[in-house]
């Protein structure tokens, strides 16, 4: 039965060719939208992951603390599991520091006083604790009535990452819908496959064809099409990928500090194929079922 | 061969058969005859399985057609060969593709289903036409392919709805001709036909419906 079903497979390709284009194409769309869709995801997910690598703590010391009990709370923390690095920055330090990065604020701070830049302590912590309840937790044990503020900047980046999870969801819902539509316009596009061999889908019935001897060759037809779909759409998605991301690149660095943007890796694409292919087959299915059930 | 107990098949509130009793003999040829409208297609699509009757038992080669499920009713058609009056052929298949179709779905070699083939198109009166359209060929040549395909799987019962009815005398002749031989080799035959021409040129039991009843057993 294996030759028979490939020969069919092979004679419907070339006999319906420009039908199966047409279901090649509405795969490929499909899954174009909803590659590009993970693309733009990919890299939101590997900004967010460079900056949850740099997590940075500042400490800034009310004005009356004395200087060696800032390095005594200094010592105390630096010996914390959580600090991979802790560095004190006086008042002069962070004075020099602003002036250096921006050299016309020098007016303001002499009219302001040299006070209102306050000592700090710059933490750094290990890779191991960068999770953002691991971020709270320290933030919480370290308060003390030294300090004025204690600032992470992990904030925004949690309600970026927030963001990034309603991102993720509506892009599951719109996956789903991607998917359905697909589905249904394979079913249909392939409907009118089927009704092209309608008549001889009836007279395999009538001489005794199982369902599994009439709906294979469909369905591996559908896994062809869908492969060759999907394939289409990371070749799109390789061209989004360099004549749009690519870019964009530079401004997005400016604006988010992100690294260099990557094409997403060879897992994310074999599961773009796999979904072509079941895109395909199922559509192909659900056609041949609908057939099925309609013919006597 | 065949045996129908008290049989019934109702559309909507109308019924094509009502209280049919019959019983066809292995390897006999027998006719089914009414007029329009009688049940004579509906008997036969309650045989082949495209119909489920309403009530009753329905017995083909010792099974109850009437409790196959959608998997089993293959297994049924590969022992029943069927012929229409319209032929049903693949109009973008060759003439052996038509017929090899039959050995294909039971998963006989290639081999095998091409040696068998050519010997029944021979059969049927086809050499040399293996390779043409069903366009290309006559109604009676139609027709031929047609009763080639049924047969060639070797099935214990031919079942033929107005095999003659598209066909002129002489086409229709041959036809029959070739359906009584195929009753010689011992295969059940059963033909649904309004030509009393033709049941007179070649007698044989004659069954006769009228409004879904069976009126003669012949």
């Amino acid at each position: 039965m294996l030759p028979y079903i490939l020969r069919r497979t092979a004679r419907s390709l070339w006999e319906n060719l420009s039908l199966n284009l047409v279901v090649v194409g509405v795969i490929a769309a499909g899954l174009l939208v909803a590659g590009a869709y993970l693309q733009v995801m990919f890299n939101l997910d590997r900004i967010v992951d460079s900056w949850d690598r740099d997590v940075h703590i500042s400490t800034y010391f009310f004005t009356d603390v004395p200087v060696d009990r800032r390095f005594a709370v200094k010592d105390d923390l630096a010996k914390l599991p959580q600090v991979a690095e802790i560095l004190y920055v006086s008042e002069d330090d962070a004075q020099a520091y602003l002036e250096e990065k921006v050299p016309d604020v020098q007016a303001i701070l002499d009219e302001l006083g040299a006070e209102i830049l306050p000592a700090s302590l710059e933490i750094t912590l290990r890779d191991a604790y960068t999770r953002p309840t691991d971020i709270a937790e320290f933030v919480e044990k370290i308060q003390s009535t030294d300090f004025e503020n204690i600032d992470y900047g992990q904030e925004w980046v949690q309600r970026f990452n927030n963001f990034l999870s309603l991102l993720q969801l509506l892009g599951v819902a719109l996956g789903s819908l991607i998917a359905a539509a697909v589905v249904f316009l394979v079913a249909n596009t392939m409907h009118l496959v089927v009704y092209a061999r309608k008549a001889e889908m009836e007279t395999m019935k009538l001489v005794g064809a199982t369902w599994t001897f009439i709906s294979t060759p469909f369905v591996l037809e559908g896994a062809i099409l869908g492969a060759l779909g999907s394939s289409l759409s990371i070749l799109g998605m390789f061209g989004i990928h360099k004549l749009l991301f690519q870019r964009l690149q530079g401004y997005l660095q400016l604006a988010l500090g992100a690294e260099e943007l990557a094409f997403p890796p060879p897992v994310l694409l074999w599961a773009i194929v796999g979904a072509g292919v079941l895109l395909g087959m199922t559509g192909c299915w659900a056609s041949v079922r609908r057939f099925w059930k309609a013919a006597s | 061969m065949i045996r129908l107990y008290h049989v019934y098949k109702t559309y909507g509130d109308h019924d094509a058969l009502s209280d049919v009793n019959l019983h066809i003999q292995k390897g006999e040829f027998a006719y089914v005859t009414g007029p329009s409208g009688a049940g004579k297609t509906t008997l036969l699509k309650l045989l082949y399985g495209a119909a489920k009757p309403s009530a009753g038992k329905l017995l083909v080669g010792g099974v109850d057609a009437s409790k196959l499920n959608a998997s089993q009713l293959p297994f049924l058609r590969r022992n029943i060969g069927v012929v229409f009056q319209d032929f049903k052929l693949i109009p973008n298949r060759t003439v052996f593709e038509n017929v090899v179709l039959a050995l294909d779905v039971i998963g006989m070699s290639r081999d095998d289903s091409a040696r068998r083939t050519r010997a029944v198109l021979n059969t049927v009166g086809l050499r040399g036409k293996e390779d043409a359209w069903p366009i290309d060929l006559s109604g009676g040549e139609q027709q031929r392919v047609a009763v080639a395909r049924a047969i060639v799987n070797d099935p214990a019962i031919l079942l033929a709805d107005e095999p003659t009815g598209n066909l002129d005398g002489a086409m229709a002749v041959e036809v029959m001709e070739i359906l009584l031989a195929v009753n010689l080799r011992g295969t059940t035959v059963l033909v649904a036909t309004h030509d009393t021409g033709l049941m007179n040129r070649f007698p044989n039991r004659t069954v006769r419906f009228e409004n879904g009843r069976l009126v003669s057993r012949g």
